[in-house]
């Protein structure tokens, strides 16, 4: 689960972390009662809360938002209404948002800080070692091309779960930023307060990217980003309450309601639904050397509720993008014959008006398959994966 | 022969009196599997399905010789589940539960460094050795003895896979799922070293996906392995675009981003077959002649 800049800078502060003045506003108005209250003469810096990075050097894509990015510096009090109002219900497209886009719905006013240096520091998973890794650059631009072309120019600092940063990495931190000696006790603070706050909260991506340092040797996380582990949520009710419906897709959200996977991609229109997102991608593949893409999955993993799968088939059926779909399940824990009788329960209340090819394998596959046989739906029945999506490419091109 | 179970290995199950574990312990005794103890606390002293139940892993061990594990216990009890049986010393622990909290892996993986136990899952299908052992919970009668070793990092192309072995002609010396999420007990290489060792296990499938450089580290382990056994391979996520996400730290990690095209090339170097649909897997097994050496 993600969550604004706004929300993780407050969680940050909470931890011992500097942030600067700022606040919330979902209108033109309230952005200028904002600002005067954050900061009486500015400078002012007006910031679309989406849940992405690169904002800066995003665009809009409505004209009326004019050509600068998600991310603008005001002096002007008189120019704090305008701005607002250009970027507030505007869509915001980023390298980081697809291109679709972000609908910005409200915007972080914050006071401007005089930053002398600045860097990126992020705490990630590294699921190979596995442990907690903390990344340092002075580069806060063009990460991956850094990461792929010159990754000694970012240091990474394996830390253990409960320990707090240690005098020779805060050394090695100093000397690799080449910081002046008064940002010692600042950045130890600063450094220790995102691994405190990462652990308590289950966090799995912390981002802040830049952090400033001002003239004094202060630091202050001039932006924030955090990534919290679904499969913990559990222990941290009020990080849930953070959760910004308006951040998903609806149907993602619907599948998560049912305890699925949803995914949607930008091209195609197979629309596939499997139980296990392994199985998804297999399909992908296939339909990729046989030049079709997949334009979304629903994986229902290992549900074990009639009513639940036929509300999540109706997700794929109702998708106006899907031409044809693929039903491929390889039943373990799930049983083949509930998925049939789902498929029966969605199709009679939203109809069946596109090619359905179904392949079952394992768990009550035969049972399954004579629930379809009865049904009077024109289903196509394969055996495997491969002859599923042969068939369904078929009768696609039939169907045109 | 096989790898990590076999019909002699004395199996206990932790958390035994859940209703998804008694449908799957029953499964697992009709196609042989020894299970000879039930871990549930507060219900030590009792019989479950014909089987002791222990309050305690080291009480079941103590009674019983068991050295292997299968865990039905829900995903936030996992921890404490996994202490208990790298405490009791098993040899082989199975965790079948997703949803486990990543904080909760790396506590687990520090606990099974340097130990004597390992873990597979969690959110996996388990460890099968056909005809002898079942620690987890395959589909029933997909499953014959054979030559073949599988190792999946996706659960349900596990079951793909063996499909393909028996298209094969072949049946499986052991399968493996090494279980779907961002951090699981044993990776590829460990398992790739034990089907080497293993005499009966005449070639191996490798079923890897996209994320991480399991992959990878699958690929320079065989590199540096003396008679090497044919591994044949599949790749999972080659058509699929990254997921648009927040933030760089999850691409600075990796050093880039890596796609299943950069995981299936760094195999093939290490002379791996590779293949780029999940359905050539059966010829290019035929294509070995296993069954006429």
């Amino acid at each position: 689960m993600n969550i604004h800049e706004y929300q993780a800078k407050q969680i940050l502060n909470r931890y011992g972390i500097n942030i600067l003045k700022g606040g919330i506003a979902y209108t033109p108005g309230e952005a200028k009662r904002v600002a005067q209250r954050v900061s009486p003469r500015g400078p002012w810096v007006l910031k679309a809360q989406i849940q992405s990075g690169a904002r800066a050097e995003g665009h809009f894509v409505e004209k009326r938002a004019g050509k600068e990015g998600g991310i603008r510096f005001l002096t002007g009090r008189k120019d704090i209404f305008e701005e607002a109002q250009k970027m507030l219900g505007a869509t915001l497209i980023t390298k980081q948002t697809g291109a679709k886009g972000k609908l910005v719905s409200k915007i972080y006013i914050e006071e401007y800080f005089p930053a002398e240096k600045t860097f990126y520091a992020s705490l990630v998973i590294d699921r190979m070692i596995p442990c907690v890794t903390l990344l340092i650059t002075a580069s806060t631009t063009n990460m991956i091309d850094l990461a792929v072309n010159n990754p000694e120019k970012i240091l990474r600092i394996n830390l253990g779960l409960n320990d707090k940063i240690r005098t020779e990495q805060l050394s090695q931190i100093m000397d690799f930023l080449k910081l002046e000696e008064k940002c010692r006790k600042g950045l130890k603070k600063f450094i220790n307060g995102m691994h405190r706050a990462f652990m308590d909260l289950d966090a799995i991506m912390m981002e802040i990217n830049p952090v400033g340092i001002d003239a004094k040797g202060e630091l202050v996380a001039l932006d924030a980003k955090i990534s919290f582990d679904d499969n913990a949520l559990f222990r941290h009710p009020d990080i849930v309450q953070l959760h910004d419906d308006y951040e998903d897709d609806d149907r993602v959200l619907k599948a998560a309601k049912y305890g699925f996977q949803y995914q949607d991609f930008d091209d195609g229109s197979v629309g596939c639904i499997v139980n296990g997102d392994g199985l998804a991608l297999s399909i992908a593949d296939m339909l990729h050397n046989k030049a079709e893409q997949m334009a979304c999955f629903l994986n229902v993993k290992g549900g074990v509720d009639k009513d639940k799968i036929s509300a999540g088939i109706k997700i794929i059926m109702t998708n106006p993008r899907v031409e044809g779909i693929l039903i491929d399940i390889l039943g373990g824990f799930l049983r083949c014959n509930l998925v049939a009788d789902g498929i029966i329960a969605a199709a009679s209340e939203v109809g069946l008006n596109v090619p359905l090819v179904v392949r079952f394998e394992g768990t009550n596959k035969d049972e399954a398959q004579e629930i379809l046989n009865n049904s009077g739906l024109p289903v196509i029945m394969a055996e495997t994966t491969e002859e599923s999506v042969n068939k369904l490419l078929k009768a696609m091109e039939e169907s045109d | 022969m096989s790898i990590l179970v076999n019909k002699r290995t004395k199996v206990l199950v932790q958390g035994i009196t859940g209703m998804q574990a008694s449908f799957h312990v029953k499964r697992s005794m009709a196609v042989g599997t020894q299970i000879v103890a039930g871990v549930s606390p507060q219900r030590g002293g009792t019989k479950y399905g014909g089987v002791p139940v222990f309050n305690t892993v080291k009480e079941a061990v103590d009674a019983t010789g068991a050295s292997a594990s299968v865990m039905f216990v829900p995903a936030r009890f996992v921890k404490d589940a996994v202490k208990e049986a790298v405490e009791a010393e098993l040899s082989v622990a199975v965790t079948i539960a997703y949803g486990v909290p990543i904080r909760d892996m790396l506590e687990i993986k520090a606990m099974l460094k340097g130990s004597k136990t390992i873990l597979i899952g969690p959110n996996t299908p388990g460890i099968i050795t056909p005809g002898e052992a079942c620690l987890g919970i395959f589909p029933e009668n997909i499953h014959r003895p054979g030559n073949i070793g599988v190792i999946s990092r996706s659960s349900t192309l596990t079951y793909e896979a063996v499909l393909e072995t028996d298209r094969a002609g072949c049946g499986q010396s052991t399968v493996i799922g090494l279980g779907d999420d961002i951090i699981v007990g044993t990776d590829f290489v460990e398992l790739l070293k034990r089907f080497h060792q293993d005499e009966k296990t005449k070639a191996i499938v490798l079923l890897g996906k996209l994320g991480g450089t399991f992959e990878e580290a699958a690929a320079e382990c065989y590199q540096r392995l003396p008679n090497k056994k044919p591994v044949i391979s599949y790749v999972a996520g080659t058509a699929v675009p990254f997921d648009y996400k927040m933030g760089y730290a999850g691409d600075i990690i990796t050093r880039g981003r890596i796609t299943a095209e950069d995981k299936k090339q760094a195999m093939r170097r290490s002379g791996i077959i590779v293949v780029d649909s999940i359905n050539e897997i059966h010829q290019r097994l035929q294509a070995l002649n296993l069954n006429s050496q």
